[in-house]
Formats: C-alpha cells, sequence, structure tokens
C-alpha cells in the first residue's frame, strides 16, 4: 500500500468533528480542524485539559470515526469506516504510544515488541526486534520481564513496540505523563531521532510546553479549534 | 491457533485464581469421572458376579426380591428355606439341562486369631452337590500352590471337610489339612455349637462370591444347620435358554407354594435398580459441581478480561481485530477447562480405591471385584466435556472482551 504521496503527506484531515452527547447538551470536543502531518516531522499538540488533544489524537490514529469532515490516513478516507476497516488502515502505519505502558507482564521484552506481528499475522525475525530494541537503547534486555524495567525503560520497550511493524506514523498521547522529567527528556530525545533517522511521522500530545517545544510545528487547541499553530524555528 | 501459546502465558498473571479455577474443574470432572466409572464398573462386576454364579434360572423361598438377588451374591441374612420335595419335584422338569441344589447358612467364625474391625465375624457356608456344583461351575478349580498342595473336592458322605474359597484360605491363613473352626446354632436350638472342620481343599481364586464362601457337602450342611429337609437355592440350566423359554418355566412352576422363579437377568436388574437411586443422587450433586465450576470459570475470565481492558484496547490499537480479542480468551478458557478435565481425570485416577472403599462401605449390595472401572472411553469423553464446557464458558467474555471498543478501553484502562 502507497501510504505517503509525493509530498509524504501521511494524514490529511479537513474540518474535523467530532460531538458528544452529554444529556441535552452536545459537546463539541473537535469543531473544524484542519491538519496534515507529513513524513520526518515530529507535530506536537499542546492545549489545556478538555481542548480536544485526547479526541483529535484519536481520530488521527483510526480508533475513533469522526462525525464530520475529511480525514485521509495513508492515502485512504477513514469517515464512515467500521470498526474492522480501521483496524486495516491502523495495520502498519500507525504506531501508538500511551500514558500508560500497558506491557502484557508475562511476555519478556522482546516478546512485547514482537506483539503487534502477531496480530498482524508476519513472521517474527529476532534480529529485527533486537534492531529495534538497539535503536530504544535496551537490546540488553530484550530477555528481561517488564517488572524488572525502569518506567522510562518501559515507556522505551512501548515504542519499540510501536515500531516494530515499520510504522509510518508514531501517535503518541501523553507519553511522559508517568515519567520524571529525566526520563520524559531522553523519551523526546528519542523521538527526534527517530524522526531524523527512520523519516518517521510523530504526533505527540503534552502537557508539558517545555518538551512540546522541541517539536517542528506546535499545534495548541482550545475549545476543539487549533487557537495556535507554530513552526518551530529551533529545530 | 497461533494465540495459544499467548493465551497460555496469560493463565499465569494469576497463578492462584488460575489454579482455583481448575482445581474447581478438576473436582467436578473427577466426581463425574468416578461416578461413570462406578457406574460402568459396577454393572460389569454384576454381569461377572452373575454369571458366574453358573446357572440361569434358580428357585428360591418367596420373600424380598432384594434379599433374593443379595443372598446370590453375599449370603444375605434371614435365609427362608425350600422343602427338599420342590428340589424332587422340579428336576422332572423335562426342559432342565443341569440343576444343583444349595444349602446356604451362615456359621460364626471361631478363632481366626486376627483382630480386625473391619473384617465380618460370619462366614457363609455353602452345602452344595458336588459333582452336580461342580458341572455348573466348571471353572472352580482346587488350588495346588504353596500351602494348597494337596487339595482336593470333598465326597458327598464326608463329614467334617470343607473347602475353603480363596479369599476365606488367605484372610484366615489357612492351609490345606488345618482345623477351621465355626460355631452354628442348630435350627429349632438356642446354645450354639462350636464345630472343628478340617479344611481338605482351597479353591483358586475367581473373582466372585465363591472367594468367600466356605464349600461343604450339601448332607452335612444340612446336618449342621439341623435342616435334614431343606434347601436355599436350587439352581438350573435350561435346555433352551431364552425369555419365552424362562416364562413358560417360571409359569409351570409358579404353582408351587412359596417359592419364586428368580431368571439372572432379573437379579441382575434387580442390583442394579439397587444403586440407581445412590447413583442418580451423586449425578445430581457432579452436575450441581460442573454448573458450579463453569460458573467460576466464567466468573474468573470475565474478572481477568476487566483487569485487562487498557490491554485489550492497546492490543486492538496494535493491529488485534475483533476475532483476534475473541479467540485470545476464548482460549484461555479452553485452557483452563482442559487442564481441569486432565486433572480430574487423573485425580479420578488415583482416587479410585479410596472411591471403591467409600462406595463398598455405603452400600450393602457389593460384588466383588473391581467396582470402579475409568476405562479409556470415559478419560476420553472427560476430556470431550471438559473441552465443551471450556466451548460455552469463553463464549460470554469472549464476546465482552472482544466488543471492547478500543478508544474507550485504553481510557479505561489509563
Amino acid at each position: 500500500m502507497n501510504t505517503e504521496n509525493n509530498n509524504g503527506l501521511l494524514i490529511k484531515a479537513r474540518g474535523l468533528k467530532k460531538h458528544y452527547r452529554r444529556g441535552i447538551e452536545t459537546i463539541k470536543a473537535l469543531d473544524g480542524v484542519d491538519l496534515e502531518i507529513r513524513a520526518g516531522e515530529m507535530v506536537s499538540i499542546l492545549g489545556p485539559s478538555g481542548s480536544g488533544k485526547t479526541t483529535l489524537i484519536n481520530l488521527l490514529s483510526c480508533l475513533d470515526a469522526p462525525d464530520g469532515g475529511e480525514l485521509e490516513v495513508g492515502g485512504r478516507q477513514v469517515a464512515g469506516l467500521s470498526e474492522e476497516e480501521l483496524v486495516g488502515i491502523r495495520q502498519g502505519v500507525l504506531g501508538y504510544v500511551f500514558q500508560k505502558f500497558h506491557l502484557l507482564p508475562t511476555l519478556t521484552v522482546a516478546e512485547n515488541v514482537e506483539l503487534p506481528l502477531m496480530f498482524l499475522q508476519r513472521p517474527v525475525d529476532r534480529e529485527k526486534t533486537l534492531a529495534v530494541l538497539r535503536l530504544v537503547d535496551l537490546e540488553n534486555r530484550a530477555g528481561h520481564l517488564p517488572r524488572e524495567l525502569s518506567g522510562g525503560q518501559m515507556q522505551r520497550v512501548a515504542i519499540a513496540r510501536a515500531l516494530i511493524a515499520d510504522t509510518k506514523v508514531l501517535i503518541a498521547d501523553e507519553p511522559t505523563g508517568n515519567l520524571d522529567k529525566a526520563n520524559g527528556e531522553a523519551v523526546f530525545a528519542l523521538f527526534r531521532q527517530l524522526v531524523a533517522e527512520k523519516n518517521l511521522a510523530i504526533v505527540v500530545t503534552t502537557h508539558n510546553l517545555a518538551l512540546g517545544a522541541l517539536a517542528d510545528r506546535i499545534i495548541t487547541l482550545e475549545d476543539g479549534r487549533i487557537l495556535e499553530e507554530k513552526i518551530n524555528p529551533r529545530v | 491457533m497461533r494465540f495459544i501459546a499467548f493465551a497460555f502465558k496469560n493463565l499465569f498473571r494469576r497463578p492462584v485464581r488460575t489454579g482455583l479455577t481448575v482445581l474447581a474443574i478438576a473436582l467436578a470432572v473427577a466426581v463425574a469421572v468416578s461416578l461413570i466409572g462406578f457406574n460402568i464398573g459396577y454393572r460389569r462386576s454384576i454381569d461377572v458376579s452373575i454369571d458366574k454364579l453358573g446357572f440361569q434360572v434358580m428357585i428360591m423361598a418367596k420373600g424380598c426380591p432384594y434379599e433374593a438377588a443379595t443372598m446370590m451374591l453375599k449370603g444375605g441374612t434371614g435365609l427362608l428355606y425350600l422343602p427338599d420335595s420342590t428340589y424332587e419335584e422340579v428336576r422332572k422338569d423335562p426342559d432342565i439341562s443341569a440343576i444343583t441344589p444349595i444349602f446356604v447358612g451362615v456359621a460364626e467364625k471361631e478363632a481366626s486369631g486376627i483382630s480386625d474391625e473391619s473384617g465380618s465375624s460370619f462366614a457363609i457356608i455353602s452345602g452344595i452337590e458336588t459333582a452336580s456344583f461342580r458341572d455348573m461351575k466348571p471353572w472352580l478349580t482346587i488350588s495346588q500352590s504353596a500351602g494348597h498342595q494337596g487339595g482336593r473336592w470333598f465326597s458327598d458322605d464326608s463329614t467334617g471337610e470343607v473347602v475353603l474359597g480363596f479369599e476365606v484360605a488367605e484372610y484366615e491363613q489357612r492351609k490345606v489339612g488345618d482345623s477351621y473352626f465355626v460355631t452354628i446354632t442348630p435350627n429349632g436350638q438356642v446354645e450354639p455349637v462350636m464345630t472343628e472342620l478340617k479344611v481338605v481343599g482351597i479353591l483358586e481364586r475367581t473373582g466372585t462370591q465363591d472367594d468367600g464362601t466356605v464349600f461343604m457337602p450339601i448332607k452335612e450342611a444340612r446336618r449342621l444347620f439341623n435342616r435334614p429337609t431343606e434347601l436355599t437355592i436350587v439352581g438350573f440350566k435350561l435346555k433352551n435358554f431364552s425369555g419365552l423359554a424362562l416364562r413358560q418355566f417360571e409359569q409351570r412352576w409358579a404353582k408351587l407354594p412359596e417359592v419364586q422363579v428368580v431368571g439372572l437377568q432379573q437379579v441382575k436388574t434387580t442390583l442394579v435398580s439397587l444403586v440407581e437411586t445412590a447413583q442418580t443422587m451423586i449425578a445430581s450433586v457432579a452436575v450441581v459441581a460442573i454448573i458450579v465450576a463453569v460458573i467460576g470459570v466464567i466468573n474468573s475470565i470475565l474478572m481477568s478480561v476487566f483487569e485487562r481492558t487498557g490491554e485489550i484496547g492497546i492490543m486492538k490499537a496494535i493491529g488485534a481485530t475483533r476475532s483476534d480479542i475473541f479467540q485470545i480468551i476464548w482460549l484461555e478458557t479452553m485452557a483452563i477447562c482442559l487442564s481441569g478435565g486432565l486433572a480430574g481425570v487423573l485425580l479420578a485416577l488415583s482416587g479410585t480405591s479410596l472411591v471403591e472403599k467409600a462406595i463398598q462401605s455405603l452400600i450393602d449390595f457389593g460384588t466383588k471385584g473391581t467396582m470402579v472401572a475409568i476405562t479409556p472411553q470415559v478419560m476420553l469423553a472427560a476430556l470431550v466435556g471438559s473441552a465443551v464446557i471450556g466451548c460455552f464458558a469463553g463464549l460470554y467474555p469472549a464476546w465482552r472482551a472482544a466488543s471492547m471498543r478500543p478508544v474507550e478501553a485504553i481510557r479505561e484502562g489509563e
């Protein structure tokens, strides 16, 4: 599947809307967001709680379907697709990192990283697994169980798990929420490295303005709309 | 099938909970397997015991049919007697191919020298007519093994001589030539009389009630019990045995007062019916145990699904389809049920002797030989049954897990 167009465009959103009903009230979690994500760029999404960050990331990652607007991921239109069809789009294109690591405690680090391959019905290549673990500096921990790792290391395993299936876009929702300052900075440094070395697109939400400022583009949301979009001149 | 190893590993996350759930299934399966094994074993045992009585039909005094049935196998109590004239009359029947009169009496054992509370203090004395009895049971042979050398049958006119069944000799530690003391209260007397009998032969093991019987000439038995013209049973073989022939034979001899004609098939049916009520009750307990265990499995797997809501969301996010999640949870349930089934079969196999002892102490209509027969078919059926239970028990938790929406599942897990 050709997941990029000529400009390296991986995700394209136009007038993206997501509304929720709360009693008789309609909550406009997203109210017309336009966004493009290209290969080799890191985009951070900032904003206060309730601004629509997580809703936007759920839509971009095809975990949820929009109520209005257009969304194209990896060259395919998302609107109106069933849950199983959304799985098809996610597989092999999108990788996820969440605030909570959700590593399976009975599997080793290597087995956790290889988990997506089981669902994609792809053969496991331990050399490739070790290469991905090397990327996140955990090659020597391949045989360890998650409980033997620190929080920062577990998040790096989660990142490796997100990369194993030749992911094009890494979507990270508050990936440093459970980490201390040093580990949070290490994760963002790793993101920068992945963008540079693997030409990966990374979309990351964070409450931490300092970390968010490390992205190529910084998008600030408020009340379900884009309040501000800045190109980071320092990167 | 690619998820089998993964599903197994998931079960080890909560080893105690998984272990207890497996144990519940194992106990339920063990009860069910033991029950089915008992059913098969008991029927087989009755078949062997009855077939080895040697005769197809018997005539005995009218009385409780259960007593008639058990008297055949264990000697019974409260024996009823037929007049000798009945035997003389019936033996003229043209349809009879073989006939043997038997006198059964119960004596008290003396000076066995063994103190065992579980052992019976009574001996079943069977007075027989040697030639016709041996014709009826050609498999009865006198043992010539160590301590049994020189053994022989007694003659019909001998006095004070007995042939011991294998188990009697073994339990009483008697050899050929030893004395065997019994105390008999003769009919019409109050004072019991102790009698010294000489062991002239010991039978090879037959696996039937004969192993626990003391044989002596019928004339001598009648004399000792002071019933010189009475019999307990008359056993027959018919020339052309069939249900019709048996009914015709019954009709012919039902005219005799105080006599009942009993076919051995009827005895089998009676004995089986004796334990059917108990079996139904045990089966009900087994069914309830299985239902409780299944509910336990569903509960355990559901808890596991709810605990892993976030993980299920992540698995869906990284590419798992509804079908994948369904298979994983369903396989976990199957693994628990199959492990429980396997453990239950092993438990039932290892507990067979214990179950047999318990049954024999509870049911007075026991037979010789193995009463619990856990056949390969029963074991296979238990495993297949466990798999079927797993199939159904896993459906709801697997469906719940597969139906979770990834966004909500991840949010709940955060």
